[in-house]
C-alpha cells in the first residue's frame, strides 16, 4: 500500500469501507489530493476480488467549516438525491460516520480536467467547449428538477435573503467596502419580489466540473446546495471571475450565453431572461467579492493561517472593479 | 535611515529568489500553486511600497472632496490611511442610507483601479 494517511486513519476508513464492499478489501493506494482548513480529498484504490475501484474519499478538515456549507452527510445526500434523478454526479457509494473524529463520505473517483484556467485554454478541449453550454444547461435542468422534498435540510433563500446574509457578511469585516455597498443598494432596490424556489448546486461553474473531450463529464462540489431563485444558479458560471481569462466568452470562458439560456428555458418551461441574469450575475459578483474578503479575515484571524486567504483580501478588488463595470452599464 | 536594499528592493529579492531558485524544484501541484502564490503577495509588496503613498493620498483627496470635507490633509501616511479608512466608512454609511453623493461610481471605479494598480495590474489591463 502507498499512502500518505496516519496508520490509524486507514485502518479506520477500511473498517467503514467493509460494510460497503465486503470484508475481503486491501486499500492499495491512499493519497491526499487536496487539503484545507475545510475539507480533504483522498484518492483510494480499493481492491477487491471483483478488481480495483478508484474511489473518492471526501473528509472535513481540522478548521472551523464555513457557515453556508452543508455538512458532509448532508452534501452526500444532495449527491445521492442528484445521482437519482440521473444528474452527472460521481456514484456516491455512502457516508461513513467519523474517520478519526471528522465526517467523510465516499464516492466514485472520476477523471477529466477540473482545473478552470486549462478548460478554457487546452487546445484538446476545443471540441469540449463547444458543446458544454449546452451540457451545463442539460445538468441545471435536472438540478432544478429534483423535488425539494427530498433534501428537506436545504435552506431557502430569495434575493432578499441572500442580500441580507451578504450584509452581515460585510458587517463582520471590519472595515468598509461603499463599491461593494453601492452594488448591494442597488441590488436591494432592484431585487425581484417573490419568484419560484427551486433546489440549487449553488456553485456550477467551470472549476467544479470534469471535462473530458466530450465535454461535461461530472458536476462537483455540491456544498453549497441550497433552495433558491433558478436564476441566480443560471447566472453564476457568467461571473468574470469563472471565466479565467478568457473574458469575451461570456459563459465561463467558454461559450456564449444565449444558446445556454435558451437550452435551459426550452427544458425547464421557464422564461429566465438576459436582464435577469444580468441582475444575478451582479450579485454573483457581490457574493464573491465579499466571499474572497471573508476568507482573508479568516487568515487574519489566525482561524486558518494561509498565503493564498490573505491574498484573496486584494483579490476582491478585481470583483469590485467587475461589479462598478456592471452598475456603469445597467445605470 | 537604513542601508539598501530599500524594502521594495528587498521584496523583489526574495520574490525572485523563489521565482528562479524554488519554484523549478517543486513538483507537487499543491505546493506549486502556493509557492506562486507567495510570489505574487511580494509582487503586490513591491507595488504597494513603490506605488502605495501617493495613491492613498489620491484617494482621500477624492472622498474629502465627494463627501464635502474641506479640511487640510494630513502630511503622515499613518494618518492620510486612517483618514481615507473614516472617509471610507462614512462613504459607506450614507450609500447604505440611500444617501449616495453624486459621483459615487466614477469616484469608485477610480478608486478601485488604483487599488488593482498595486495588486493585480494585468487584471486592470483587461478592461483596456
Amino acid at each position: 500500500m502507498t499512502t500518505d494517511a496516519d496508520p490509524a486513519f486507514s485502518v479506520e476508513l477500511r473498517e467503514r469501507l467493509v460494510p460497503l464492499f465486503g470484508a475481503d478489501i486491501t486499500i492499495e493506494r491512499l493519497s491526499l489530493l487536496a487539503g484545507g482548513a475545510s475539507k480533504e480529498a483522498w484518492a483510494l484504490d480499493l481492491r477487491s476480488p471483483h478488481g480495483t475501484r478508484e474511489l473518492l474519499v471526501r473528509r472535513a478538515g481540522g478548521g472551523v467549516i464555513h457557515q453556508e456549507t452543508l455538512t458532509l452527510e448532508h452534501e452526500h445526500r444532495l449527491v445521492e438525491v442528484a445521482f437519482a434523478a440521473d444528474v452527472r454526479v460521481p456514484k456516491p457509494y455512502g457516508y461513513l460516520g467519523e474517520i478519526a473524529g471528522r465526517p467523510a463520505f465516499v464516492s466514485e473517483r472520476v477523471s477529466g480536467e477540473t482545473i478552470g484556467r486549462r478548460i478554457v485554454q487546452r487546445p484538446d478541449l476545443a471540441g469540449a467547449r463547444a458543446v458544454l453550454p449546452v451540457q451545463m444547461a442539460d445538468e441545471l435542468a435536472k438540478i432544478h428538477a429534483i423535488p425539494a422534498e427530498h433534501v428537506p435540510f436545504l435552506r431557502g433563500v430569495g434575493a432578499r435573503d441572500v442580500l441580507d446574509r451578504l450584509t452581515e457578511e460585510v458587517d463582520r469585516l471590519g472595515d468598509a467596502h461603499p463599491a461593494i455597498e453601492l452594488g448591494l443598494s442597488w441590488a436591494t432596490r432592484r431585487a425581484p419580489g417573490q419568484s419560484e424556489t427551486v433546489v440549487l448546486h449553488g456553485d456550477l461553474r467551470v472549476g467544479n466540473l470534469a471535462v473530458t473531450q466530450a465535454g461535461l463529464g461530472h458536476v462537483l462540489d455540491w456544498e453549497f446546495g441550497h433552495c433558491g431563485d433558478p436564476a441566480e444558479d443560471v447566472a453564476w458560471p457568467l461571473v468574470r471571475a469563472w471565466r479565467f481569462g478568457v473574458d469575451e466568452r461570456h459563459l465561463g470562458g467558454i461559450g456564449e450565453v444565449e444558446p445556454y439560456l435558451e437550452r435551459y428555458n426550452a427544458l425547464t418551461g421557464r422564461h429566465i431572461t438576459l436582464a435577469s441574469l444580468g441582475y444575478w450575475e451582479i450579485v454573483g459578483n457581490l457574493k464573491w467579492a465579499i466571499g474572497a474578503l471573508t476568507q482573508s479575515r479568516r487568515h487574519l484571524s489566525g482561524q486558518q493561517r494561509s498565503v493564498e486567504l490573505a491574498v484573496l483580501g486584494r483579490l476582491a478588488a478585481e470583483m469590485e472593479f467587475e461589479l462598478l463595470h456592471l452598475l456603469e452599464r445597467v445605470g | 535611515m537604513q542601508d539598501r536594499p530599500h524594502a521594495a528592493e528587498l521584496a523583489q529579492a526574495v520574490r525572485e529568489f523563489i521565482e528562479t531558485e524554488v519554484l523549478p524544484g517543486i513538483d507537487d501541484p499543491r505546493l506549486r500553486f502556493r509557492t506562486l502564490v507567495a510570489a505574487n503577495a511580494l509582487g503586490i509588496l513591491e507595488r504597494e511600497l513603490t506605488l502605495g503613498a501617493p495613491l492613498v493620498r489620491r484617494e482621500v483627496v477624492s472622498l474629502a472632496r465627494l463627501l464635502g470635507h474641506a479640511d487640510p490633509l494630513p502630511d503622515d501616511l499613518e494618518e492620510l490611511r486612517r483618514l481615507a479608512s473614516d472617509l471610507n466608512r462614512e462613504l459607506a454609511l450614507r450609500i447604505r442610507a440611500d444617501d449616495t453623493p453624486e459621483g459615487t461610481l466614477a469616484h469608485l471605479l477610480a478608486t478601485v483601479a488604483d487599488k488593482l494598480r498595486v495588486a493585480s495590474p494585468r487584471y486592470l489591463e483587461r478592461y483596456r
